[in-house]
């Protein structure tokens, strides 16, 4: 009755496919989270992509949105990818008159309820000691380490 | 019941009424100001130099190891930036915006159009250039030079660098903190645009400014 309206009463159509739909949502959403990358408890992980560099690289960067539905911050501290020797958090410094540098952190906290996002020419998880240069195209493991190191995250990363 | 439905019904056209009130004002009002914030800006998407002052003329060496100096670019624009080979993020994200902006180009503005990378590192060589600046667009030049050239193409062009963290336990594998700006250089070599970092993105506006310069140049149309 509610996935199929009958036309005797037209007037409960609109109520019914809302209904309808509603519940189809409320069913492929979970689905769609849990098939995402990187779900791990409170923290999600979104729109994970590596920068393809050129071929001399020694290093690139990978960039993210951590999204921590928990009522306590997550640290990420780093993480392991079999294409670099180390991955460490690293923050881009603004100084006055255009000039950028950047900073090592011992790790990215996401807020409570809250998000944090890496971006090109922003914060950034920093894959160093690369002995494999990613291709565009390709997809890179990548497992990140939070908090003190009790919880993993694994992700597949496209490289782009 | 009547009088409550009544009541609602009032209350309701009220509202309609308030709504419809400020909505007759607040539009024309936002118009208004959206129409008078678009004449007062400039049509450029860069920070615009409409005072003529000649671009630094460096002297310096391509990735393909032969003198360049920027009066070799004449009747081209040029989009100089700086930065270094090693540089995961800032200078990937520079290149591959300027590629993209390259890219929009009609044919004949990319045939007058060169983006130049100055390296202000003294690790880089000549063929650590080639290996990375092609990378991004084949006909984009890497610049490098002593570091005494280097040092004083970028003061020329108000550009700061100074070496930054070490990446590990070897103190050669150092990053570089550096300034982050885009040069748009007229075809006549002088300073016209400058474009922030943060701008840079904005690929569609500096394609337009591009060709704004390369139009303003075109015979007949001088600036």
């Amino acid at each position: 009755m509610a996935i199929l309206p009958t036309r005797k009463n037209p007037a409960r159509h609109g109520r019914d496919a809302w209904t309808t739909a509603r519940f189809l949502c409320g069913l492929l959403f979970p689905l769609l989270l849990s098939s995402g990358p990187g779900f791990a408890g409170d923290l999600k992980i979104e729109d994970a992509w590596i920068r393809a560099v050129p071929p001399s690289s020694r290093a690139t960067a990978a960039f993210m949105t951590f999204v921590n539905k928990g009522d306590k911050p997550v640290l990420i501290t780093g993480g392991t990818t079999p294409i670099a020797g180390e991955v460490k958090p690293m923050i881009t410094v603004k100084e006055g008159n255009g000039v950028m540098g950047m900073a090592f952190v011992e790790s990215f906290s996401i807020p409570a309820k809250g998000k944090r996002v890496l971006e090109p020419g922003g914060d950034h998880l920093m894959l160093m000691k690369l002995t494999e240069v990613p291709k565009a195209g390709s997809t890179v493991p990548l497992v990140l380490t939070t908090g003190s190191g009790e919880k993993k995250v694994s992700l597949k990363v496209p490289v782009r | 019941m009547a009088e409550t439905r009544q009541t609602d019904a009032r209350s309701r056209r009220i509202g309609l009424i308030l709504f419809a009130a400020c909505a007759a004002v607040a539009i024309p009002a936002l118009i208004v100001l959206f129409s008078l914030a678009g004449k007062s800006s400039s049509p450029w998407f860069g920070q615009y130099d409409a005072e003529t002052h000649p671009a630094f003329d460096f002297s310096l060496t391509d990735q393909n190891g032969n003198p360049l100096r920027l009066q070799d670019l004449r009747g081209q624009v040029v989009l100089l930036s700086f930065g270094f080979t090693r540089c995961p993020n800032i200078c990937p994200t520079t290149l591959g915006n300027l590629a993209a902006v390259y890219r929009k180009l009609p044919p004949a503005a990319q045939e007058r159009t060169k983006v130049v990378f100055v390296s202000v590192d003294e690790r880089d060589s000549p063929e650590a250039l080639k290996e990375y600046v092609p990378f991004f667009n084949e006909r984009f030049l890497g610049l490098t030079g002593s570091p005494a050239e280097i040092g004083t193409t970028a003061r020329a062009y108000g550009a700061f660098f100074r070496k930054a963290a070490a990446v590990g336990s070897d103190k050669d594998d150092y990053l570089i903190d550096h300034s982050t700006y885009t040069h748009l250089i007229d075809p006549d070599g002088n300073l016209r645009v400058l474009y922030r970092f943060e701008q840079l993105p904005e690929t569609d506006k500096i394609a337009e400014d591009v060709q704004r310069v390369l139009d303003m140049q075109a015979p007949g149309k001088q600036p």
